[in-house]
């Protein structure tokens, strides 16, 4: 047992902190939500050459080789900094699908590729009306000849229309849940982008299009299992990036209950307010570790463990504490879209959103502790 | 980063856990219950670890430990909690007293007082809070005045614990200069409970008897050389002993004790022809109890990993307890409402469920978030030291 980082992992930290902060800025996060494609392409490239977009590939494909736990640090310094990228769907969630599922052809063709920021995947799973929990899909794929037509409708797919890989998660009629990667080549699947407020680009697709039967990746009807562990990957993942962001958000509470007087002093210096303060320090803390624990679990094979799922079901309700106190002790001023807060903010209850409820999570628990 | 104890970590505790099996009487039940067994047992128990060179093993040698990890410590907390601390008042020896004493005092004093310690032999109250004196602690009022072989003791303490066991020794935080500013003059005597002058009276609890007690000094006469650390540097020796204590008593593990009770109870117990683990309601509110274990764990092995490292943690001691406490609070909360009216019988009623487990968890925990330094308290230290905040008033 030791929960301090290796010196590798905090040189890996440490690195990745003083090149985010000479290369972006919260200015740049306002000015890339608003922006088309929702990232920055030069930067995804520089992030490339870093290592970051292969981090946990092996080496032929180009990767770093490093863990699923060294990703979460790096998420952990790009929520810090704010970043929208579509390092979550793409590096975190698609790369490793092809990696577990792919054939060695389509391993070839994609992970070098995504490696080296010269391609973005993404993942379409949900489908209307879902809540939040992944299921079995709705959206069918049905045998013609040598093809799979496919037909119906995603949503809430990030980074749709940069994607150069689409994974489409669908039940192949007769033979249960797989995954389908679509080429941006393939003509028929149509894009329209949401109107969210969470601050990284959400699209709507429809499919109605016949694709090669070698667009499977895996064997048909045995994805389950996968889609399932890329959804705890991205869970864990967002989660990192929350812890970053949220540190960044105390240093800013705590900034401002330092300088802001009434009363003529320091509001910090009341107790109501210094121990929301407090609140938030305990619960990033709290928070910092469970995603930590859970990352580890998951580097180590064990996606499906009870400490995975106590991660975001602690974080769900962490998050909502943590921003309620950072607009408490900021006033008025925190709900202007001129301060930083409101930036983080949306971020938090997104993240809140994905990947599974606290009731989803906590069943999740409640299933690991032999409550049958 | 490793969330996983070695193996050998693992036997330690496997070991332990069949130690415990075997040596704790079907009867225990902790340490506040009205039974005349409970004092013998637990200077039985310490003896026992301390044959198996278990109570003290994270001591140097020289004071009779074996320098063991302080993982392997941990794990010791660990089961010693979980079972309702059956080393009973000593462990405020191993958790603060001796380590103070190790660190503060002269080498006659270590050799004094320490292998008792180690043997297991030996009992420690405290003397810190007074009934004008409770989170203002450094406005203690005990007056020691300096005379020529040593000091002369007046005053009256309170809460503390034990006393009455009876104990044999006093950590006693007393006034030496009261010119001083308010942490300026204070010292720490360490006061032979049988002196003439010192009078113990029981208060009972709603947790039960011995817990806590009053003691007054009426011209007490303590020896200089049970003087500990430099005279009117008392502060510091108490708020490194209290942030000792914060750190050692592994309150999370109770907690997870009494949630693996829960989930046994609930998978056997039926409700409308249905176990109440099938329950949803049920079923979300102990996964709560669990996910707030884990987050409380996590934070006090955090703590501990500075320790490995021969840090000590402050705020990470009080960020800790801040979890602990509250998770022990919420367990007996949750736990009564699981078990509906049977968590109105007390563990003397044959009839009530887990043995009165649930009952305990409440009632002893309703002062958790008071003792050793108010949960208000720990906030201000981790605003005031954690974060930069100014003063809290």
């Amino acid at each position: 047992m030791d929960l301090h980082l290796s010196p590798e992992q905090t040189l890996l930290v440490e690195s990745a902190r003083s090149f985010l902060s000479r290369v972006w800025s919260l200015e740049r996060t306002r000015a890339i939500e608003a922006s088309p494609s929702g990232f920055d392409r030069h930067l995804w490239l520089q992030m490339a050459e870093l290592g970051w977009l292969g981090i946990a590939l092996p080496q032929g494909f180009g990767g770093s080789e490093q863990t699923f736990l060294e990703a979460t640090l790096l998420l952990e310094e790009m929520g810090r900094a704010l970043l929208p990228s579509p390092f979550v769907p793409c590096v975190v969630v698609a790369a490793p699908l092809v990696q577990a599922l792919g054939s060695a052809e389509q391993q070839r063709r994609w992970l070098p590729l995504i490696a080296a920021g010269r391609a973005i995947a993404t993942l379409a799973l949900v489908e209307p009306g879902w809540r939040d929990e992944w299921r079995r899909p709705e959206v069918r794929a049905l045998r013609e000849g040598t093809r799979l037509r496919l037909r119906g409708r995603k949503c809430f797919v990030p980074y749709a229309e940069s994607a150069d890989l689409t994974i489409v998660a669908v039940t192949i009629e007769g033979e249960g849940p797989s995954v389908l990667a679509i080429d941006r080549e393939i003509p028929g699947c149509s894009y329209s982008r949401l109107d969210t407020f969470g601050g990284e680009p959400q699209f709507d697709m429809e499919f109605d299009v016949a694709v090669p039967a070698t667009t499977l990746l895996g064997k048909p009807g045995e994805a389950g299992a996968e889609i399932d562990n890329a959804c705890q990957r991205a869970m864990v993942a967002s989660l990192a990036f929350m812890v970053g962001a949220s540190e960044r958000v105390l240093e800013m509470t705590v900034e401002y209950a330092k300088t802001r007087s009434q009363f003529g002093r320091p509001i910090g210096s009341f107790q109501a307010v210094a121990h929301r303060c407090v609140d938030m320090r305990s619960d990033i803390d709290a928070l910092r570790y469970l995603v930590y624990q859970a990352a580890w679990n998951i580097a180590s094979g064990k996606v499906d463990a009870l400490e995975v799922a106590a991660a975001k079901a602690y974080g769900n309700e962490a998050l909502r504490r943590i921003y309620m106190n950072a607009h408490q002790v900021h006033g008025a001023i925190g709900f202007s879209m001129e301060y930083d807060l409101q930036l983080f903010t949306r971020r938090a209850k997104a993240v809140e959103l994905q990947w599974g409820s606290t009731s989803f999570h906590l069943e999740r628990v409640a299933a690991r502790m032999g409550l049958e | 980063m490793d969330f996983a104890f070695t193996p050998e970590e693992e036997r330690f505790r496997q070991e332990l856990k069949e130690f415990l099996r075997r040596e704790l009487p079907e009867w225990w039940r902790g340490m506040f219950v009205h039974d005349d067994r409970v004092f013998p047992q637990t200077r039985r128990f310490c003896q026992e670890l301390a044959e198996r060179g278990w109570l003290t093993m994270a001591w140097p040698p020289e004071h009779g430990g074996q320098n063991a990890s302080v993982w392997k410590q941990a794990i010791l907390r660990e089961e010693m909690w979980a079972h309702e601390e059956p080393r009973g008042p000593q462990y405020m020896n191993l958790n603060y007293i001796g380590p103070c004493i190790m660190r503060y005092g002269t080498e006659e004093q270590k050799r004094r007082f320490l292998p008792p310690m180690a043997k297991g032999t030996v009992i420690w109250t405290q003397g810190f809070s007074e009934p004008e004196a409770g989170s203002d602690l450094a406005s203690v009022r005990t007056r020691a005045e300096e005379v020529a072989d040593g000091f002369v003791v007046n005053g009256q303490k309170i809460w503390s614990s034990y006393a009455d066991a009876p104990a044999d020794w006093c950590f006693l935080l007393v006034r030496t200069d009261p010119s001083a500013p308010k942490h300026r003059g204070l010292s720490v005597l360490l006061v032979d409970m049988r002196t003439p002058g010192i009078t113990v009276r029981p208060i009972d609890s709603m947790a039960g008897p011995h817990e806590l007690n009053e003691i007054f000094f009426d011209d007490v006469k303590v020896p200089r050389n049970c003087l500990l650390g430099e005279k009117n540097r008392g502060w510091e020796i108490v708020t490194a002993g209290l942030a000792f204590e914060r750190a050692g008593i592994a309150r999370y593990a109770r907690a997870g004790r009494v949630i693996e009770l829960l989930t046994e109870y609930v998978q056997q117990t039926h409700c409308d022809g249905q176990p109440l683990a099938a329950n949803l309601d049920v079923r979300r509110k102990l996964a709560e109890l669990r996910v707030r274990y884990e987050a409380a764990r996590l934070l006090n092995y955090r703590a501990i990993s500075l320790q490995a490292r021969g840090q000590v943690p402050v705020v990470e001691a009080s960020i800790a307890r801040l979890h602990n406490t509250q998770l022990e609070q919420l367990v007996g909360h949750v736990g009564m409402e699981i078990l509906g009216l049977g968590g109105l019988l007390t563990h003397a009623d044959p009839q009530a469920p887990l043995s009165g487990s649930v009952y305990r968890q409440w009632v002893r925990n309703i002062p958790t978030t008071i003792a050793a330094g108010t949960l208000e308290i720990q906030k201000n230290i981790i605003a005031a030291q954690g974060l930069g905040l100014p003063r809290q008033r």
